[in-house]
């Protein structure tokens, strides 16, 4: 019954992956390789991540090798009519390829303890010190002294939490704590190959220092843990300046926030623009808008162009969720303007920051295939 | 086959595959309970670790007037008054050797002592459910008085649980026992049910140590 | 051989639903547990070309937030709780007894019980679509988003779905280790038994330690959910990362239960089609029992990132991991050498298993460098690495096992054509949607998001993926397709249709109720390859079975 003509096609398909395998590191585009590192501690990671893949690559190409070797070499021939010897093992090759994996790892154990032992480096220290405060699905920072007291405070003396971006100064060591209010959430930025748990009752606190040379840069960043609907949503942008200009720009906040009272942690502004302005001026029309049964009351909002206004959202649908976003141009477009997630029955008043004249769409990211409608701006 | 010339010992019968359960030793049931006994103690030793996770991040244990207001945290002493807690424990360990003697009795063919053993084991337990039930009703904290509580009532909740899981399996021995359906050299289910009791005795064992005395 | 004289027994499988029902035969409790679990298996995969299709292209087009964590959370738990551990059981169950000796499981009433649990586990899991959503936190359920401010009944029932299935696997164990320790035929001494039944006898002990933790642990979640408890909550003084070091205590050695028992199926596998003995039998025993023991010490490598564990100790023994599964790869390799490879389907399988496990192996390495992990977990990484372990591991290991013993199941072969272009399409389709994850992990996606930035520069990758979803779902057609026809009209196996070395081979095909009515002598781990070479096992006869014996 069996086919005795030889099987070419397993050799032949894995020769495919490992050329697939060996294209995606030479040509590095997404490649297997991570982005360029923009910290200290980035470098060190990096550095690790080419000896792990050095030896990984090595392995794999030995022993898939051999496994292609003994297919093509050692398939059956029509000559082949005795039992092949019946070896039944050799206890010497059974050492060697014990030990040989062993001091592997052995190594590959040490350099990565090195290595986690200078990235999990505290500073004594450090000049700046930022507690970031994830909450579904946004994220918001503050900005303590050495005193470890917020540095940026309403005039009423609360803490202000700057919503969306994190300024940092380049070429300085920056301490930065984790804070969650409700779930876990995870504060991730690529580029810096590393992240870590926000974890609701245990604070996370590491220290980080942005590359001088990378001023004036920003790194997107992104909640990594599974929070609920609004997951995916959950970004935030690292700012580098040089210590100089953030030294103004902090300075600026402080007297900003003085001047305003804080505002309630509603909306947050859309990523991309800097959480510079924490207030905005009082907002002259308020719109009405309830969400019920999974559905808006309305299909069509109107509001004026360049001035804030005012959405009263209201959720009606006893323990869902519901937001509102608004989208430019069509439901699928940019978002201009993110509200934060509520699950009903409850209230939000969110505050949009001015919009130019044109067609907009406002969509609840939870239900966004039907809980949709146009909003006009003139 | 080539087995065909050997003498029909065990080690060549031709149905080797039927013979089953012929090499002696411990029976499948015991085995089995043995086994389900070990999967048993995992279980527990989940619940027991989630119990010292919480103690341990919970300064001071239990917690103090501080943390939970004064008439709290008195009920919350266990410490201060582990009199009934002790008295069960003695109950439940003398149900033990009460079951111990059972087992020698059957394995002495002795039905009678069975029978004798086994109801007083079982009397045993009921005892227990009923001052636990008495204890819970007098403790005046509950399942969501805090981690103390949840943890507690937990514990020993499940623990209560396989107490009344033993006793009904107490009764149906004790029924089969009156019945006579066991001998010295049929009476798998009475040994797998003693087994288990003992397991049982030796968790509470564990439970009131760490709950009222470390 | 003398079994031959038995009729065939194929007309007592084509008996009425109520014996199926009612059955304590290992063998129609087995064959059971491989339906089921193919059935959660294509719905598992429906939902994961869910996610593959929502995934395609950036934005949101076909299933909203909410919906698309119900896809993947119910994709992971239902392929993980619902397919592939009972799959293995299943064809544990079917093939240990016969390996054996035995006439039956030790205790046949509650193996039924173990397999009714599944189904009703599963539906039970499934009516939360019916309640207002599934179970939507993933299929680690981590709190506190799986408590009740963040999540509604799906959740409660995809909690009591899994203490049953837990359940189930538990009683399954014992029944195992029961079987095996006791109803092995004369002569067949520990060292005598086939891999597989070592790798069933392992990974029972890992389902005995390690299952009740996490039945403890989803108990603790109920109180928590519905009787006001505080375990896991840090609202109300409870410890969220408790609930991860009782989840992953379970399941890191949870994974190997996932992929011992295909590792054993691939041992059998190999040799049969190398016409060689395993080679180093005692390392691959040894091997197994070091990985079950080491399974147990790296459970917190999930959970580098939580700064709440002590990173060293899991690194060095995740490494260490490392050293038994190459002992084995290198094992099974070396059983090739100086073999007759024949590439019959079940062969086909086996080296995709070799080739693929061997990538999702060296890609988990990369995560126990700890600051490595720092960037990995939590991407794309890890999702194609829980794929070339899942997938190219144990479901490669899995097919090959269907397309080996199947024969003896149904007394039918499946067809070889098709059966080498399902190899075919799903070999390429896996590569195909798992690859570029890697590359999408390192570039920066999260996993469990429905969506992402069109800018981001991952849009091709993951269409590239999504073709290979699609293609690996394509590959189930010829599959179906094959076994259809072989079903009804497929080619009698007869007893022994691969010259295979163990018990079940000399049985009838399939094998009549209490299985033997004579077995062959056993002097080693290859009782039928002794009766096939009388006398002069070492030596290399002719390859001309005589038809002498008996
Ligand atoms: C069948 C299932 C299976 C198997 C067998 C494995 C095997 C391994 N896994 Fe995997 N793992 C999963 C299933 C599995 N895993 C799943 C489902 C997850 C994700 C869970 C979730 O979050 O949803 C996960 C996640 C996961 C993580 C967490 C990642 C993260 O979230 O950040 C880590 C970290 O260390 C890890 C490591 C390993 C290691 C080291 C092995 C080792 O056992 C591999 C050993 C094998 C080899 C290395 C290849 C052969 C060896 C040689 C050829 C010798 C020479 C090699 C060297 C010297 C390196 N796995
Ligand atoms: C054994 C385990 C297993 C298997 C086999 C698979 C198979 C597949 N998985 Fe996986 N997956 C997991 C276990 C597994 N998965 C786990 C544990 C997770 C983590 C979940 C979490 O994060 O919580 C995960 C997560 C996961 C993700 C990440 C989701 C996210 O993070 O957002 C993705 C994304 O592409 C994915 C894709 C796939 C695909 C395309 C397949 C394909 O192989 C599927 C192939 C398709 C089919 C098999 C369908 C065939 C059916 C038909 C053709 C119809 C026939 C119908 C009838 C006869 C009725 N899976
Ligand atoms: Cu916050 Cu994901
Ligand atoms: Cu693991």
């Amino acid at each position: 019954m069996f086919r005795t003509t030889p099987t070419r096609l397993a050799s032949v398909l894995a020769l495919t992956v490992v050329a697939l395998m060996a294209s995606g590191c030479a040509s590095m585009i997404p490649g297997l390789y991570p982005p360029t590192p923009v910290t200290a501690q980035g470098h060190d990671i990096g550095n690790l991540y080419d000896i792990v893949f050095l030896i990984a690559a090595a392995i794999f190409f030995v022993v898939e090798g051999f496994i292609i070797y003994a297919v093509i070499r050692y398939r059956r021939r029509p000559t082949d009519t005795e039992l092949p010897p019946q070896i039944h093992g050799n206890n010497l090759v059974e050492i060697i390829w014990t030990v040989i994996p062993t001091v592997i790892v052995a190594y590959l154990f040490v350099v990565s303890w090195q290595t986690l032992n200078t990235v999990e480096a505290t500073s004594q220290n450090p000049q700046v010190h930022v507690v970031a405060i994830a909450r579904r699905f946004s994220w918001s920072f503050e900005y303590l002294g050495p005193d470890g007291k917020s540095l940026v405070n309403g005039p009423d003396g609360k803490a202000v939490e700057l919503p969306g971006t994190m300024v940092v100064p380049a070429g300085q060591t920056v301490r930065l704590s984790l804070h969650s209010p409700d779930v876990i959430h995870a504060f991730y930025v690529p580029q810096f190959l590393f992240k870590r748990d926000v974890v609701p009752g245990h604070e996370n606190t590491f220290d980080f220092t942005v590359d001088a040379t990378d001023a004036g840069q920003t790194f997107r960043g992104q909640c990594a843990e599974l929070c609920g609907v609004g997951h995916q949503g959950m970004s935030f942008e690292v700012q580098a300046k040089t210590p100089a200009e953030f030294d103004t720009w902090l300075q600026q906040q402080i007297t900003q926030a003085k001047a305003v009272p804080s505002p309630p942690p509603s909306g947050k502004a859309p990523s991309g623009s800097p959480g510079a302005s924490p207030s905005a001026p009082p907002a002259a029309v308020s719109l009405d808008l309830t969400a019920k049964n999974v559905a808006f009351d309305k299909t069509s909002l109107e509001a004026p162009a360049n001035q804030p206004f005012d959405i009263k959202f209201t959720n009606d649908d006893q323990g869902t969720q519901h937001n509102v976003d608004i989208h430019k141009d069509s439901p699928t477009g940019q978002v201009v303007f993110d509200g934060e997630v509520i699950t009903g029955p409850d209230t939000r008043l969110y505050q949009v920051t001015p919009l130019p004249a044109g067609t907009y769409a406002f969509v609840c990211k939870v239900h966004p295939t039907t809980m949709i409608g146009t909003l006009t701006v003139k | 086959m080539t087995a065909s010339g050997h003498a029909l010992t065990t080690e060549h019968s031709p149905v080797a595959g039927l013979a089953h359960d012929t090499r002696g030793g411990i029976s499948n049931p015991i085995l089995g309970m043995l086994l389900f006994i070990t999967s048993e103690v995992m279980f527990f030793a989940g619940l027991f670790g989630a119990y010292f996770t919480v103690r341990a991040s919970t300064n001071p244990w239990p917690p103090g007037p501080e943390q939970v207001g004064e008439g709290m945290a008195e009920k919350f002493n266990l410490h201060a008054d582990p009199y009934l807690a002790a008295l069960l424990t003695v109950v439940l360990v003398t149900s033990s050797f009460t079951c111990q003697l059972a087992i020698w009795a059957i394995r002495k063919n002795d039905r009678r002592g069975l029978v004798r053993g086994i109801a007083v084991t079982l009397i045993l337990g009921i005892l227990f459910l009923i001052g636990q039930a008495y204890d819970y009703s007098q403790l005046g904290f509950g399942l969501t008085d805090g981690t103390f509580g949840t943890t507690f009532f937990t514990l020993t909740g499940f623990h209560g649980a396989h107490v009344l899981g033993g006793t009904i399996m107490l009764s149906v021995i004790l029924y089969r026992a009156m019945a006579g359906q066991f001998s010295a050299r049929h009476h798998d289910a009475v040994e797998a049910t003693s087994i288990y009791w003992h397991f049982v005795d030796v968790v509470w064992i564990a439970l009131f140590s760490t709950l009222y005395i470390l | 051989m003398a079994t031959t004289a038995l009729h065939p027994a194929v007309p007592a499988y084509r008996s009425g639903l109520y014996e199926w029902i009612t059955t304590t035969d290992h063998k129609k409790i087995g064959i059971l547990y491989v339906v089921n679990s193919l059935l959660f298996f294509f719905i598992a995969g429906l939902l994961a070309l869910g996610v593959r299709a929502e995934l395609a292209q950036p934005k949101v087009q076909f299933f909203a937030p909410d919906v698309y964590n119900q896809l993947f959370t119910m994709h992971g738990t239902v392929m993980i709780f619902l397919f592939i551990i009972p799959i293995l059981a299943g064809f544990a169950n079917y093939v240990v007894p016969l390996q054996i000796g035995a006439p039956d499981m030790a205790l046949p009433r509650i193996n039924a019980l173990s397999f009714w649990m599944l189904p009703l586990g599963g539906i039970l899991m499934f009516t939360g679509f019916a309640t207002g959503g599934a179970a939507a936190e993933g299929w680690t359920g981590y709190s506190p988003l799986a408590q009740r401010a963040y999540s509604g009944t799906g959740t409660d029932l995809w909690d009591v779905g899994l203490v049953l299935i837990g359940t189930s696997s538990i009683l399954g164990a014992v029944n195992f280790l029961t079987t095996i320790f006791k109803m092995r035929a004369p002569g067949l001494t520990m060292f005598r038994l086939p891999i597989l039944v070592w790798t069933v006898l392992v990974t029972s002990v890992l389902v005995l330690m390690a299952t009740p933790v996490f039945t403890s642990a989803l108990i603790m979640l109920f109180i928590d959910r519905n009787y006001g408890g505080h375990f896991f909550d840090p609202a109300t003084g409870g410890n969220a990362i408790l609930w991860q070091n009782v989840f992953w205590f379970y399941s890191h050695p949870a994974v190997y239960v996932m992929v011992l028992p295909a590792m054993g199926m691939v041992s059998e596998i190999l040799p049969v089609f190398s016409r060689k003995p395993l080679f180093g039998y005692k390392a691959f025993v040894f091997a197994t029992a070091g990985i079950g023991a080491l399974g147990f010490s790296v459970w917190a490598h999930h959970m580098f990132t939580t700064g709440a564990v002590f990173l060293p100790f899991f690194s060095l023994m995740t490494f260490l991991i490392a050293v038994p599964t190459g002992v084995k790869m290198f094992n099974w390799i070396a059983t090739l050498f100086r073999g007759q490879l024949i590439f019959a389907t079940p062969m086909l399988f086996a080296l995709g298993f070799l080739t693929m496990f061997l990538i999702g192996g060296i890609n988990g390495a990369f995560s126990a460098a700890v600051p490595v992990d720092f960037a990995l977990h939590d991407t794309y990484w890890v999702v194609a690495h829980l794929h070339y372990v899942l997938f190219g591991g144990s479901v490669f290991g899995m097919f090959a096992g269907l397309y080996y013993w199947f024969p003896k199941m149904t007394g039918r072969l499946l067809n070889e054509a098709l059966g080498k272009l399902h190899f075919v399409l799903m070999f390429i389709g896996f590569n195909l949607t798992f690859f570029p994850m890697h590359m999408l992990g390192l570039a920066g996606m999260p996993r469990r998001v429905a969506d992402y930035s069109a800018n981001a520069g991952w849009s091709d990758l993951n269409l590239l993926a999504s073709i290979g979803g699609f293609t690996i779902a394509a590959s189930m057609l010829p599959f179906l397709w094959n076994v259809m026809l072989s079903l009804r009209n497929g080619e009698i196996a007869g007893d022994d249709p691969w010259e295979a070395n163990t018990l079940e081979w000399a049985t009838t095909s399939p094998p009549p109720p209490y299985n033997f009515d004579h077995l062959p002598e056993i002097r080693s781990e290859r009782p039928l390859f002794d009766l096939r070479h009388a006398g002069a096992a070492h030596s290399a006869l002719p390859a001309k079975y005589a038809e002498t014996h008996s």
